[in-house]
């Protein structure tokens, strides 16, 4: 038995970290807030970017304007130009024009009281400013003119901060409501998979604690459904393998009782009579007798499990089944005759790769079932032929046949009819002969005949 | 006295095989090694040989084997094996053996066996003509005379006969009818071989006397002209 796990159920015992469920649904979270993020950045830098880019553009292209007119016609001149440009009406709240001396006085323009120093001259940087009794941030260029003063170009940044504030909230309620919906989701998408999980770990439960006949309840057609039928399958299976091994344990116990039982009491007797020596010879060869039954019982099981673990190829040898088949029945037909019965063999040469002991053995096993079973019959045919482009090798007897319901037992190891259980035999005649078809690569056919019963050993076409 | 080597490790195997062979009128030598039991080959000549197939050390019973036929030994050789597959025979019968039988074994079939491997040399293969008692069998004519009478056999009852002949006196088991005369080697299980056996006699027995043909118990068969057999023979 494993280790002692949770019991099952909807996820009891399962921690959060152990979850499948969760760690999917973790991973599906962390997948959404990561997409949600590249969204985010690209929302941010196509709305604030390109309006900072614009912004600066701008204050360049004025600033350019106005150094023109510096130089083209001096202090005059530019004057003149920075009344124009505070007075065409575009964006003249937020623009911020002017001349500073080298003292720091303003000569013209519209700039208000800054705080801090100008940024180096010709670049653009940050700076604050008093404008209509409020601090401001601006976004300005300080050009140093050849008269020690400056011009000083730029923008308040009240319009690109309300913006920014608008983008920033609108992507942090959105990274929180994805968060939110990631947690419940996964919490939703777990437990769904748990649910399902679950029915398939309360019937593996019952399995194990002993109720073997338990299965999935099968509903639609997704995963699980398809994995719960390969369960269901893998159970019958496994209930199928139980109930013979059961059967064979059984069967052994009762096969080989019976005989050790025997030795027993003769040996037991054997002691007590210790007058006759003759007795006890013949106690002895009896006791022998039943021990050389168990240990052929022994040798049978030990074949029918090497046959089937068996790979044979390296001795398979191209045969002619006719010939063995002409073989085994001469072999018995003397046998059969004594129980009279007819023991015919018709068919032509019919050649399949094999071992022709194995294969001599089961029909053996055939011929000799067909004269014990079907004896009132009075007649066996062995046939051997191609059916549908395959070799057949047939046994048929004319006798009472199997009941219906034995005939898919009748090749189980020690199942014997019920009828037949006064006959000698262990039952593990047609579990050797379905072993040695199998190790050919065949099959061997039971068929109720009427009257009769038909067994074919089936082999794959040449 | 036939002279026999046995190489086995398992000890109690060997005492059983020991005293088996002894009582049946060998003389053993037992050996519990391949290294051993390969030297022993070496220093003596053998009549027969009984080889396990699983030895520890550094050869086993078909290593032993191969050398034995490589230098050209034709002793003889019984391998036993506790491998019940016939892979395993086919194996050992290619490596050179004479013979195979698998544990667990019942002693009087592997006495049957070890007797016919160590009588090989005495008995000639290629007699056309046998005879036991009043009864003669030309191998060339398939011609069986009893007493001057005319016996008609059919072909497989005349290699039964043939077989048993060759092997006169000697127990012949079940298995090794099947083997010989069928050339089938499995365990038949039912009585088939009984049956074809109670055909012949009631051909070469029933009519005269005395009977040729004795069934030792819990062994096999022998045909001899005398019977030594014990009480069990018919």
């Amino acid at each position: 038995m494993a280790r002692p796990r949770a019991k099952p159920g909807a996820g009891a015992g399962v921690s959060l970290r152990g979850s499948i469920a969760f760690r999917l649904a973790v991973g599906y979270g962390l997948l959404l807030a990561a997409s949600m993020a590249t969204l985010s950045a690209i929302v941010y830098f196509g709305t604030v970017g390109v309006f900072e880019h614009s912004i600066d553009s701008k204050i360049m292209s004025v600033e350019a304007r106005l150094a023109d007119a510096w130089t083209s016609d001096g202090r005059r001149g530019l004057v003149r130009e920075i009344d124009a440009q505070l007075h065409d009406l575009i964006d003249t709240d937020t623009e911020v024009v002017g001349v500073v001396d080298a003292q720091g006085h303003v000569l013209a323009g519209n700039l208000g009281r800054w705080y801090g120093d100008l940024p180096p001259s010709g670049e653009l940087g940050f700076g604050q400013m008093q404008r209509n009794g409020t601090p401001v941030s601006v976004r300005l260029i300080a050009t140093r003119l050849d008269d020690g003063s400056r011009l000083v170009v730029g923008r308040d940044l009240i319009e690109l901060d309300a913006i920014r504030s608008v983008v920033e909230r609108a992507l942090l309620v959105s990274a929180a409501m994805s968060i939110v919906l990631a947690f419940f989701g996964a919490q939703i998408f777990r437990s769904r998979l748990e649910a399902r999980i679950g029915r398939i770990r309360r019937t593996t439960a019952r399995i194990a604690a002993g109720e073997l006949s338990s299965r999935i309840v099968v509903m639609g057609n997704d995963e699980f459904a398809r994995l719960g039928d390969d369960i269901n399958r893998m159970l019958d299976r496994i209930e199928a393998l139980m109930e013979g091994v059961r059967h064979v344990s059984n069967s052994i116990a009762h096969d080989l009782r019976t005989p050790l039982s025997r030795v027993r009491s003769r040996l037991d007797r054997a002691l007590q009579v210790s007058a006759d020596p003759h007795a006890l010879v013949a106690d002895a060869r009896l006791a022998i007798e039943d021990i050389d039954s168990v240990i052929s019982l022994f040798d049978k099981l030990l074949q029918i499990a090497a046959l089937e673990s068996g790979v044979r190829a390296g001795t398979f040898e191209k045969l002619d089944l006719a010939a063995i088949a002409h073989d085994m029945t001469e072999l018995y037909e003397a046998a059969a005759e004594e129980q009279g019965v007819l023991l015919r063999f018709a068919g032509r040469p019919t050649t399949i790769r094999g071992d022709r002991d194995l294969l001599a053995s089961a029909l053996a096993s055939l011929i000799d079932n067909a004269i014990k079973y079907g004896r009132n019959g009075g007649r066996v045919d062995v046939d051997v032929g191609m059916v549908d482009g395959a070799p057949v090798l047939t046994v048929r007897d004319y006798g009472s046949g199997v009941p219906v319901e034995d005939m898919d037992k009748i090749t189980r190891r020690f199942y014997r009819v019920d009828q037949s259980r006064h006959l000698p035999g262990n039952g593990l005649g047609l579990s050797i002969v379905t072993a040695i078809t199998q190790l050919h690569e065949g099959t061997l056919a039971l068929r109720r005949a009427d009257p009769g019963f038909e067994a074919s050993m089936v082999f794959p076409q040449p | 006295m036939p002279n026999c080597l046995v190489i086995e490790d398992d000890t109690e195997t060997r005492d059983y095989l020991c005293s088996g062979l002894r009582a049946a009128g060998y003389a053993v030598q037992a050996e519990a090694n391949g290294e051993s039991g390969n030297r022993r080959l070496q220093e003596t000549r053998w009549d027969v040989v009984v080889l396990d197939r699983m030895l520890p050390g550094q050869v086993d019973g078909i290593g032993i084997l191969e050398q034995m036929r490589a230098r050209g030994d034709g002793t003889p050789v019984l391998i036993l094996s506790a491998l019940n597959s016939v892979d395993e025979r086919v194996r050992g019968l290619r490596a050179g053996s004479d013979d195979y039988l698998t544990k667990p074994f019942v002693m009087s079939e592997l006495l049957a066996r070890v007797e016919n491997l160590s009588r090989r040399n005495t008995w000639s293969r290629d007699a056309t003509t046998l005879q036991v008692a009043d009864l003669q069998l030309d191998v060339r004519t398939m011609r069986v005379t009893r007493q001057g009478a005319t016996i008609t056999l059919q072909p497989r009852e005349f290699r039964l006969l043939e077989y048993l002949m060759r092997h006169e006196g000697q127990i012949v088991t079940r298995t090794m009818l099947l083997e010989g005369v069928w050339e089938y080697h499995f365990d038949p299980q039912t009585n088939v071989i009984d049956v074809q056996i109670s055909r012949l006699r009631s051909k070469i027995d029933k009519d005269f006397s005395p009977a040729l043909i004795h069934t030792v118990r819990g062994a096999g068969y022998v045909l001899s002209a005398a019977p030594t057999y014990g009480p069990s023979a018919r």
